[in-house]
């Protein structure tokens, strides 16, 4: 078996597309994590496969369900963004050995396939489909909710998992040569870190609104707040440390305006859940949550970076997209946990819902207001890659939990858990979710 | 420098953490019973690092260590503005972020490795 | 500043070629008259991919956004640290884009909207690279 990439007719791209034709008819029930770190340690129970395949087992566990009820798998074979296999480097042939291969070596430590997974995990001995989602979990999300309304799958397994190495993000390879091929060249070649293209709108932002980046000090702090309150996250396993206002604005600058802490924390990560169809899902041991809608962006800016101008229609296209497919409106909305891992770029998002009625060049001053857990207009509960690390799959295990009721201490009080959105990446390009506690 | 010297001088050490100090992130060389000599040697003493303020004054505070400054990888060139000094030296893990920084606020540098074994962090006789 | 030098490749040789005859080209879609930058195997508006060409374009424009690198991943670049990054808008199409570290100007102290000139740099294996300074307006 090969497992494709989804096609795109499997994303809801367009507006106008009407209320989805599986709202409410596909569910999420079971949520794994593996323990986080911040490098791999060149153990075989450790790497990239190992906690994968850790977090889909907990995932079954929890969703109580006999793996071999299992009919699908989609994941997200790229692993990293930043920290890459360096070429000429010995492979690790004791962690090669301890799995059954692939004919990639590096499958399992620096990359993942669906055929990896299948070939070690034996007890998943019906899974008839296979999917990737690339980029990150929002997508494979996405792909995973329209495989189950498709009937392509009943009960499908969705993960999302991280390496990282030794070193620093980034900094090997080409960048670290003398010399760039020509197309790279002229894009890289004057050296932006990846924050830069954040940096950039929102330095934009505050230009046209007169806002400043100290109003992104309540946000950093209620987020990494939320994160210490997600026993599965990084900050709150490793280094339960705060970040108040003076903690943030004294941090070095990355890519000015964005700062140390505007960029979020590379580690080792696996998040994964378990689809079913929303009547199978009834007899499956936590509470299901039901998907109103997916919707998607795949717009790409003019040039080299998008400008404020192209971030705002976007934002905006894809909160009507959103509305549109899961029959809402904004006011609908319990709580949002969209993307923020830059940080910079959480209000881009915020601001394209409407959230609580919010308008573009507002939403740094609703940050200023209560946005708690506990006030009626929480913002990212999840605490995203702010509060638990580089992952992109906070905001959707937090959507579950909350709706589910199980989310401890990080459990909204301001407001009753009933609809909640996420997704991300980028403002422009990305995969949304709308969830329920109820499929009406 | 030798002993008699260290003690007629002002020597302000800063200590990168992670990579650093047996406390990070990955654990460094440097004990934290090594910090203690330095700071019975009256020594200025502080932390320089990319983890938060507040958690660097919770990390001495936890092993009872009382240091004179806290700060981030970019703000050596304030502490040397803000301490009178005869030496200047920090001791960190990375080239961009600790060695770099260090030259250009005019410290010396030294590689953990080096500082364990530097008559600093000897007992004197 | 020392950039890292450039091995052009089938797509972008005439980009780089035009840069070390100091002239700038931007390529265009030859169906539909839109330039496009970066460079890419078809043209993103039109549906059947359109022929591509290069068009030279005035070398003027204005500083349309900027920010200030303080970690670069680009080791060359890191003992220049911190540099100014600014994003070049063309008077040809105010939507085509390019990169300046706009030589000379402070570090921090950018003067948003004013307007620029191509210039050409040498970057570390010779290939010209296309920079920007302030000119009045």
């Amino acid at each position: 078996m090969t497992t494709p990439t989804a096609p795109d007719a499997m994303y809801r791209n367009d507006e106008g597309l009407g209320i989805w034709e599986h709202r409410g008819k596909v569910a999420a029930v079971g949520v794994g994590h593996a323990p986080t770190s911040r490098r791999w340690d060149g153990r075989p129970e450790t790497c990239v496969g190992a906690i994968t395949i850790d977090a889909l087992r907990k995932a079954i566990d929890d969703a109580g369900v006999a793996p071999d009820q299992i009919d699908g798998l989609v994941i997200v074979p790229v692993t990293t963004t930043g920290a890459f296999w360096e070429a000429g480097k010995p492979l690790p042939m004791d962690v090669i050995q301890s799995f059954n291969q692939t004919d990639d070596p590096l499958d399992g430590i620096a990359k993942l396939s669906a055929e990896w997974l299948l070939a070690n995990m034996p007890e998943l001995t019906n899974v008839n489909f296979t999917m990737y989602g690339p980029g990150c979990m929002s997508n494979a999300l996405n792909v995973t909710a329209q495989a189950v309304g498709d009937g392509l799958a009943h009960t499908c397994l969705v993960v999302k998992s991280w390496h990282n190495f030794e070193g620093r993000y980034y900094q090997g390879g080409a960048n670290a040569g003398n010399a760039l091929p020509g197309t790279p060249a002229i894009t890289q070649l004057w050296g932006g870190p990846a924050s830069y293209s954040t940096a950039l709108q929102f330095a934009e932002y505050c230009r046209k609104y007169g806002k400043a980046h100290d109003m992104m000090a309540p946000f950093m702090e209620n987020s990494r707040r939320n994160g210490l309150r997600f026993p599965e996250g990084y900050w709150a396993q490793h280094r339960p440390e705060e970040l108040g206002p003076e903690d943030y604005l004294a941090s070095r600058w990355i890519a000015k305006p964005a700062n140390l802490f505007d960029n979020d924390i590379p580690i080792m990560m696996s998040g994964a859940y378990l689809f079913s169809t929303a009547e199978r899902a009834q007899d499956m041991k936590q509470k299901p949550v039901y998907i109103l809608n997916h919707a998607s962006s795949n717009t790409r800016p003019r040039s080299l970076l998008p400008t404020l101008d192209e971030v705002e229609a976007d934002t905006a296209l894809t909160g009507r997209k959103i509305y549109e497919g899961a029959g809402i409106t904004a006011d609908d909305l319990s709580f949002e946990n969209m993307y923020d891992g830059f940080s910079l770029f959480h209000q881009f998002h915020l601001e394209g819902l409407g959230y609580r009625g919010i308008k573009f060049g507002e939403a740094l001053d609703f940050y200023q207001t209560d946005i708690s857990i506990e006030g009626p207009n929480p913002v990212s509960p999840s605490g995203g890659n702010v509060g638990s690390g580089r992952s992109r799959v906070w905001m959707h295990t937090d959507c579950i939990q909350q709706l589910q009721g199980r989310a401890g201490a990080r459990q909204v009080t301001g407001v009753k858990p009933e609809v909640g959105v996420s997704g991300g990446p980028m403002p422009l390009g990305g995969n949304y979710t709308v969830w329920s506690a109820s499929p009406d | 420098m030798s002993e008699t010297e260290e003690q007629s001088v002002t020597i302000l050490i800063s200590f990168d953490i992670d990579g650093t100090l047996e406390v990070g992130d990955p654990p460094g060389p440097l004990t934290m019973d090594m910090v203690r000599l330095v700071r019975d040697k009256d020594f200025l003493i502080g932390s320089c690092s990319d983890r938060t303020l507040s958690s660097q004054r919770a990390l001495w505070q936890d092993h009872d260590i009382e240091v004179d400054f806290v700060v981030g990888k970019h703000m050596l060139a304030d502490v040397k503005d803000r301490f009178d000094a005869d030496v200047y030296l920090h001791i960190g893990d990375r080239e961009d972020l600790d060695r770099q920084y260090a030259l250009k606020a005019g410290f010396d540098f030294l590689w953990p490795d080096e500082a364990v074994a530097h008559p600093h962090f000897q007992p004197d006789i | 500043m020392a950039k890292q030098g450039v091995e052009p490749d089938e797509l972008t040789q005439p980009f780089w070629d035009a840069a070390n005859e100091q002239r700038l080209v931007i390529q265009y879609c030859v169906d539909c008259d839109r330039l496009q930058h970066p460079p890419s195997d078809s043209c993103r508006d039109c549906d059947d991919g359109g022929e591509l060409g290069w068009k030279q374009v005035s070398g003027r424009g204005r500083i349309y956004n900027y920010g200030v690198v303080h970690d670069c991943p680009i080791r060359l670049l890191q003992e220049d640290q911190p540099f100014n990054l600014a994003v070049i808008m063309l008077d040809d199409d105010p939507g085509i884009q390019m990169y300046s570290h706009l030589p000379g100007i402070p570090v921090d102290d950018v003067p948003v909207g004013a307007a620029v000139e191509v210039i050409f740099e040498p970057s570390a294996n010779g290939q010209l690279v296309p920079e920007w300074r302030v000119i009045a307006d």
